[in-house]
């Protein structure tokens, strides 16, 4: 690979890198705001200008103060380079740490906060600002304005998710460059020039397409806010934990930020997956972990509609073995799901081969709207992994076991996960069984017709796997502790094995995982996420 | 005064009516056009405008020959040639007196421009502000039209040619050729990212050609006289060929537009031309050479080149005023002669008024994208406001240098530069004018013409920080 030298470091380059995307790469960080690696470049903050040693002077001269003739004189200086914009190429020498990029990079910090609020305190972004990182290494100074900066418009609701502050705006235009280029949605631009600059959306228009929270992810400081999350949590509190997102069959990647004092999710970031999501997810994906705090099974629950009863989890558990048992171990459905992880399927197909049932169900939410940015139409995250889970492809959905209730040719129901694409009314004959054992972590179609409900862990509080649709096995793992008394899901169908005598003989939730034949490659690489 | 020299390019400025096709071709118009159509050869006529070392007229003085050159078109490109008459530099008016009295030269200009570069397109952009200019630009080319000059068979001709105006919409930094491009294309009005430059990607996409109005309007003359014996017309022929419009503005007897050979000097301008300094009690103090973006120069500085090799060498010894006007010579004397308008001061003046009043235009047409210019134009302008209301400390001086220095070289565009290297030229220049400034304000009484501002409707400088235009006086009367 050819090779440029970068701060006296060898920096290998592709052909078409830039400066800054070679160095990028590598691991090495040029100091940049307007450049990301997903967008075009616009190359306007300016904030990575580079040496190029075999570069050129500046044409027309700069001023140096002359001691001896106590006035100014013409100086020169070389022309730096944006290394965002530069292509790297053979025989480079380029300096990103030299005095006069120093000083242009001292500049370029001290103007971006030059009519800038420093709102810190109250901002959002504080801890996790380009503003301040960069003042820190690259300015700390006082600010040498001494005037009123320029006011500009606050709190300005650009659409349902997202905020604006166009005093901390710094023009970068990262966000009108994803809703151009990711989405194909020219719905932000900026307006008006020079320090009066801001960024506005199509007059007519709200900021509502689906990747509005994408503009937020990208904006380097404090500008642009998400609704959800503004005024909820400091990050420098925040932890977080790798997740998949569980809300299509695209599998994206992402940081799953919880607060460990609380041990409440607060946001989910995107995790930069070259295979899968680039930088990416979509608005609904972003805010798919509020199924971590709303609608959840918290306790165990025995019977159905008005005589429905809280219960402890073990409790719940004890009923379904009593219930279970009453029925013919090889008369018992089971209903694996294209929501769970993998490794909740695998028990539960592991318990129905030890109980020598061969009824085995897919239950799964209906299409949503996919697109050709992320989005599949497949609105469930493991389809794939709970077909490798049972060892072949399920065909019989949750409509087939009714009709097979109905027949008679099952006689109890054990499911994990809640959803289901059936409306409950068409699940009465399950709705009628003395044993129909659901696994939920939330509420759904399947927990509501279920006698008895076992409350088991989020996504967000277990780790597990799910297989996307290109076949990639991805890992999630544990953010936060599941609420008390609540046990992971493949944990709490082991204990529920082990009562009905047939115990599945497993310790760690990595023995549930089968490694997948066709693409064990993909997977062996992915499950170590 | 260059003596018995007949105007060339604004030959037609004293004919009346000229802007009126009849009247313009009973004048000359078209005829070389025609000739050039019929019987040259693309690169005849290039290789004339090389000869010709025409320099760009739009302020960077490029040669046009040579910028033709650079296209190189790949299989089913459209090539453009885009027209640059967005004429908004503070100072500068002279591009406007060949739209309002000659419209047909840049029309001829145009046609043989398309033809010897391969465009069947043109498009005019110019100056939203200048309403009267697009009315008889586009009521020439209506006419130019109805006489099948332009259109499907220009002089029979099967080669199509289309020539549109655009009109601008209020933004001097839609000058800067890019932005032109951008809000020719219905973009927001900021400069691109170069490379790629115009002629491999510009309008729409395409390669694309773009001078200035006053370039292409020389193109008709040069081919008519041919290249060599136009270049020779200059006093710096052969690097700067050619005649070209000179104007002048400020604290003179007779401000105006004149046409005069490449190379006179700005005293002649001055004193031959403008017709001396206004005021007989106030002498010449200072001129911005080419347009506000160039560094001023000083009647009472004289030309250091003592070297035999240096470009100014010649010069040396002589006053800074006394260098012919030329890109390569005025370059060497660390200024630009930019688009050749010089606007002129005398001692009323007070330079860093003058530096404020520069730097309120600046920081309101910066487009805004890139942050030293967007920041540092507006933190010049408001230290010098400081500084002028006597708020200043003496460390202001050191920081409007500072910010200038950290603006020059560090954007997308040469618009920071513009701010820049005036900003830089007058306190090197005016040094002590500054620090006394930063110290105490502005002295009083500096304002001799407070009695004119007194006249105006409310204080201009309010209606800058409004963020409203202030009114464009634009110069019509032309002297050939
Ligand atoms: C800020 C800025 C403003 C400009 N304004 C004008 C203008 O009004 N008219 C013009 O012809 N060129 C202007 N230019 C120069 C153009 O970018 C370009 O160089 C010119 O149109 C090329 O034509 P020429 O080679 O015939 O001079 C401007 C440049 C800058 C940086
Ligand atoms: S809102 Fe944020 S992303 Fe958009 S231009 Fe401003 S700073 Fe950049
Ligand atoms: S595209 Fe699918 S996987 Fe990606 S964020 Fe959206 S819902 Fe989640
Ligand atoms: S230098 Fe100024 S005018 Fe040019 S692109 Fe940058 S901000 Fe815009
Ligand atoms: S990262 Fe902004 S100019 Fe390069």
């Amino acid at each position: 690979m050819p090779s440029f030298t970068l701060d006296g470091q060898q920096v290998p380059y592709e052909p078409g890198d830039t400066i800054l995307r070679a160095a990028w790469r590598a691991g090495i960080e040029i100091p940049h705001y307007c450049w990301h690696p997903g967008l075009s470049v616009a190359a306007n903050c300016r904030m990575c200008l580079v040496h190029i040693e075999s570069g050129r002077q500046m044409a027309m001269p700069i001023l140096r103060f002359d001691q001896a003739k106590q006035t100014y004189v013409p100086d020169t200086k070389p022309k730096l380079m944006p290394a965002c914009q530069f292509p790297a190429g053979d025989d480079l020498v380029v300096s990103s740490t030299s005095e006069v990029v120093k000083t242009a990079q001292q500049h370029v910090q001290e103007w971006l906060l030059l009519n800038h609020p420093v709102d810190c305190p109250i901002c959002d972004q504080a801890g996790e600002c380009k503003l301040q990182d960069y003042w820190a290494t690259h300015d700390q100074q006082m600010k040498r304005k001494r005037t009123e900066i320029v006011h500009k418009p606050k709190a300005v609701r650009f659409g349902p998710t997202i905020v604006y502050d166009a005093e901390r705006c710094i023009s970068c235009t990262r966000c009108v460059r994803v809703c151009d280029e990711l989405v194909g949605d020219h719905v932000l631009d900026s307006r008006e020039r020079g320090n009066r600059s801001e960024i506005f959306v199509a007059p007519g228009r709200e900021l509502d397409h689906r990747y509005t929270l994408m503009t937020e992810h990208v904006c380097p400081v404090g500008a642009l806010t998400s609704r959800d999350f503004r005024f909820k949590a400091r990050v420098w509190f925040l932890k977080s934990a790798n997740g998949i997102c569980s809300g299509c069959a695209k599998g994206c990647n992402m940081h799953v930020d919880y607060d460990p004092r609380s041990r409440e999710v607060e946001r989910l970031r995107p995790r930069d997956n070259m295979d899968v999501n680039q930088f990416w997810m979509c608005d609904d994906g972003m805010m798919s972990y509020k199924a971590v705090r709303e609608d959840r099974v918290l306790t165990g629950l025995v019977g159905r509609g008005e005589a429905r009863e809280r219960v402890a989890a073990s409790a719940a558990l004890a009923f379904a073995v009593e219930r279970l048992s009453a029925v013919p171990a090889d008369k018992v459905a089971f209903v694996l799901s294209a929501t769970a992880s993998t490794e909740e399927n695998a028990a539960l197909a592991r318990l129905a081969e030890a109980m020598g049932s061969v009824h085995l169900y897919l239950a799964a939410r209906p299409d949503w709207e996919g697109d050709d940015i992320l989005r599949s139409a497949d609105h469930n995250p493991n389809r794939a992994g709970a077909n490798l889970a049972a060892g072949h492809a399920l065909e019989e959905s949750v409509e087939d076991l009714v009709s097979d209730l109905l027949a008679g040719a099952v006689g109890a129901v054990v499911a994990v996960g809640a959803d289901s694409a059936e409306a409950l009314e068409a699940l009465a004959p399950m709705a009628a069984l003395d044993a129909s054992v659901v696994f939920a972590s939330n509420h759904g179609v399947l927990s509501d017709a279920a006698s008895v409900v076992v409350p088991i862990a989020s996504w967000a509080e277990s780790v597990g796997t799910y297989v996307n649709e290109q076949g990639r096995a991805q890992a999630y793992r544990r953010a936060v502790t599941p609420p008390g008394g609540v046990q992971e899901g493949w944990r709490a169908i082991a204990d529920l094995a082990e009562a009905l005598g047939h115990g599945l003989g497993v310790e760690r939730t990595e023995e549930l995982m089968p490694m997948p034949a066709a693409n064990e490659a993909a997977a062996a690489a992915e499950v170590t996420a | 005064m260059v003596a018995d020299y007949e105007p060339i390019l604004s030959s037609r400025y004293g004919v009346p009516d000229a802007h009126r096709l009849a009247v313009a071709e009973r004048n000359g118009a078209y005829a070389t056009a025609k000739k050039a159509l019929l019987t040259m050869r693309p690169d005849a006529i290039k290789e004339e405008v090389k000869k010709a070392s025409l320099r760009g007229r739009g302020g960077a003085g490029f040669p046009a020959g040579i910028k033709w050159g650079f296209l190189n078109p790949k299989e089913g490109d459209d090539i453009y040639l885009v027209i640059n008459g967005d004429e908004s530099e503070p100072g500068t008016f002279k591009d406007r007196t060949l739209l309002n009295l000659d419209p047909h030269r840049l029309i001829e200009g145009a046609l043989i421009t398309c033809w010897a570069i391969g465009a069947h397109k043109a498009y005019i952009y110019i100056r939203g502000e200048l309403a009267h200019s697009i009315a008889i630009l586009d009521a020439a080319l209506d006419e130019a039209r109805a006489k099948g000059y332009v259109g499907a068979r220009p002089f029979g001709k099967n080669y199509p040619i289309e020539i549109f105006s655009h009109p601008g919409a209020g933004a001097y930094i839609c000058g800067e050729e890019t932005a032109l491009l951008n809000s020719l294309e219905g973009r927001r009005g900021e400069p691109r990212l170069k490379p790629p430059f115009p002629a491999i990607k510009g309008a729409f996409g395409m390669p694309t050609i773009v001078n200035n109005v006053e370039t292409i309007s020389a193109v008709p003359d040069i081919i008519r006289m041919g290249g060599e014996t136009w270049c020779n017309l200059s006093r710096l022929a052969p690097r700067d060929g050619g005649v070209r419009l000179y104007g002048i503005s400020g604290h003179v007897k007779k401000p105006g537009v004149y046409e005069a050979p490449v190379g006179i000097t700005l005293r002649e301008l001055i004193d031959d031309y403008g017709g001396g300094m206004l005021h007989d009690d106030r002498p010449l103090k200072a001129v911005i050479p080419g347009g506000s973006s160039t560094p001023v120069l000083r009647p009472d500085r004289m030309v250091e080149a003592e070297a035999e090799d240096h470009p100014l060498h010649e010069w040396h010894g002589k006053s800074e005023i006394d260098v012919p006007m030329g890109v390569d010579t005025f370059r060497a004397l660390g200024t630009m002669l930019g688009t050749c308008c010089a606007i002129v001061m005398d001692s009323s003046v007070n330079m860093v008024d003058a530096a404020r009043n520069l730097m309120r235009f600046y920081r309101h047409e910066s487009c805004g994208q890139c942050t030293p210019c967007r920041e540092g134009s507006g933190w010049l302008q408001n230290t010098l406001e400081e500084v002028c209301e006597g708020r200043g400390r003496p460390e202001d001086v050191a920081l409007l240098v500072d910010i200038a220095n950290n603006m020059m070289g560090n954007t997308i565009c040469a618009f920071a530069e513009g701010t820049a290297m005036p900003m830089l030229g007058m306190i090197q220049q005016f040094h002590q004018e500054f620090v006394d400034a930063a110290a105490a304000g502005l002295p009083e009484g500096y304002r001799h013409d407070d009695s004119t501002r007194a006249g105006l409707a409310g204080d201009p400088a309010d209606a800058v920080a409004d963020g409203a235009s202030t009114d464009d006086t634009s110069t019509d009367e032309v002297t050939a």
